[in-house]
């Protein structure tokens, strides 16, 4: 696609923020034109993203599932653990990745459960593990326009 | 918005039954919060010789929006502050009966000529009453808290809670807005939500009135640096007043993108003038514990905008902006809390 959709949804947000709003009336319409805008610039900064946060992110938790199934002593969980780090993408579609790490996060929060349960060094260590993942994960999801 | 404008002058005489030639103009759409549609108007009628004009708000419920709330928690909000130390518009007629303008609403007092943008308060005029804007804006959420509400009226307005009680009403009203409004899973607040459940803060020594939604963008302001109007009442309810005080701290309100609170002064001196108002002592774990609740409730309102505006309920871009723009910084305002992000 050509121009490339970076550029497409840049120049459109600028239309949008600094030429169209300001004369939109009334200030309903210019405000929600204005918001249009800012949209579409974090759009942006996510399309470029996309695939790499995602298959990156997916790769992560795949790996700390791996570890830590030789860890977790519930039979249940850990057979869990153990498919999901077996499972290998699919599909570099976004929709695709979204779902696995939808799949993904969610067993990363039933093992982060299971693991505040317990007080022995291999969970305090996979506690810790999962904290820096979840910091990272806000790093990854990140927008310049972010107020914090 | 004739239309509109004439069913309002409808209602209006409606309601003023000794008033003739009601009319309604100047119908204006406004952003005022993402739960209901509100729109300035102006209202002219005449009664015996004597004419007036008031401008007036409208706040209606939309199909959908950020916080479905209860309009009349809202109007009896209003009602109780009207007039005190806590200046609010004064809420005239609430109606509950979807014929007049085919959904539930409000009308009230349009205070006019006021700023409420949490950008513009970072620039000229205002950026130099930072000093004055800060002490009026925690002064003001004193008097909230210092409030009585069963004088104010309210205790049988809004729905009672025992003190001890407090925190898990809270807690487990927007959990639940997570669970049925979640578009992905969310790790970082479901540890929030169990480290808050496992350590439960200690309870308020009394009930009292919790504005729910008490930040920069919420209140009016003026060229001098006073504050002329609290609004958005929205989620007003009876709690911990705690739960107030660290909503108006919380890290996604930092509109310079610093550490100023509310993009005005520092936490500390935030909560030195609110303890100095209300009377009242911060306890650092019990206020320690609002905070972190505070993204509990800030992701779950951001969360369920963006299920609305997903499900096409309710297609006003601020619902998408908001959910995708706080998100993850309500996020990573958990991990700070929790002391995560470093």
């Amino acid at each position: 696609m050509k121009p490339d959709a970076p550029k497409l949804l840049e120049i459109i947000a600028g239309k949008l923020l600094f030429e169209i709003a300001p004369s939109v009336q009334p200030s309903y319409r210019q405000s929600s034109v204005a918001l249009t805008g800012m949209l579409l610039t974090m759009v942006k900064e996510e399309w470029e993203r996309a695939v790499a946060r995602r298959v990156e992110e997916n790769e992560i938790l795949r790996a700390l599932f791996g570890r830590a199934a030789g860890q977790v002593g519930d039979a249940g969980l850990r057979g869990r653990l153990e498919a999901a780090a077996r499972e290998k993408e699919a599909s570099l579609l976004v929709s695709r990745l979204d779902a696995s790490n939808d799949s993904l996060r969610a067993l990363l929060i039933d093992l982060h459960a299971h693991v505040e349960t317990h007080d022995a060094p291999w969970a305090r260590a996979l506690d810790d593990e999962i904290w820096r993942e979840l910091r990272a994960s806000t790093e990854r999801r990140r927008f310049s326009l972010s107020p914090f | 918005m004739q239309e509109l404008a004439d069913r309002i002058a409808a209602y209006a005489a409606h309601r003023m039954p000794s008033a003739s030639d009601v009319s309604a103009s100047h119908v204006d759409r406004i952003h005022g919060g993402a739960s209901r549609e509100t729109y300035r108007f102006r209202l002219r009628w005449r009664e015996g010789a004597r004419e007036t004009e008031r401008r007036l708000i409208l706040r209606r419920d939309p199909p959908g929006s950020l916080i479905e709330t209860d309009r009349a928690a809202e109007f009896a909000a209003y009602q109780a502050f009207h007039p005190t130390a806590v200046p609010v518009p004064e809420a005239l007629w609430l109606e509950s009966d979807s014929r007049w303008l085919d959904h539930p609403f409000f009308v009230m007092e349009e205070l006019a000529g006021f700023e409420a943008s949490p950008q513009a308060i970072l620039s000229a005029p205002y950026a130099q009453h930072h000093e004055r804007l800060a002490r009026e804006k925690w002064t003001i959420l004193g008097a909230i808290a210092s409030a009585d509400p069963e004088k104010l009226g309210l205790t049988d307005k809004l729905p009672k809670v025992e003190p001890k009680d407090a925190w898990r009403r809270e807690l487990e009203h927007w959990t639940k807005v997570i669970d049925e409004d979640s578009l992905a899973p969310q790790p970082i607040i479901r540890a929030a939500i169990r480290k808050l459940r496992r350590e439960p803060p200690p309870p308020p020594r009394r009930i009292h009135v919790v504005h729910g939604d008490y930040r920069t963008g919420n209140f009016l302001y003026d060229a001098e640096g006073a504050i002329r109007g609290i609004l958005d009442w929205e989620m007003a309810h009876l709690g911990d007043p705690l739960e107030d005080l660290a909503w108006s701290i919380n890290r996604v309100w930092c509109w310079g993108r610093d550490e100023r609170v509310g993009g005005l002064t520092s936490k500390e001196n935030a909560i030195r003038i609110w303890e100095q108002a209300s009377g009242l002592r911060a306890d650092p774990a019990a206020l320690h514990w609002w905070e972190l609740f505070s993204s509990v409730k800030g992701l779950a309102i951001w969360i369920s905008g963006g299920h609305e505006y997903q499900e096409g309920t309710n297609k006003d871009p601020v619902l998408a902006f908001s959910s995708v723009w706080l998100s993850n910084a309500q996020d990573r305002a958990a991990l700070e809390t929790m002391g995560k992000l470093v």
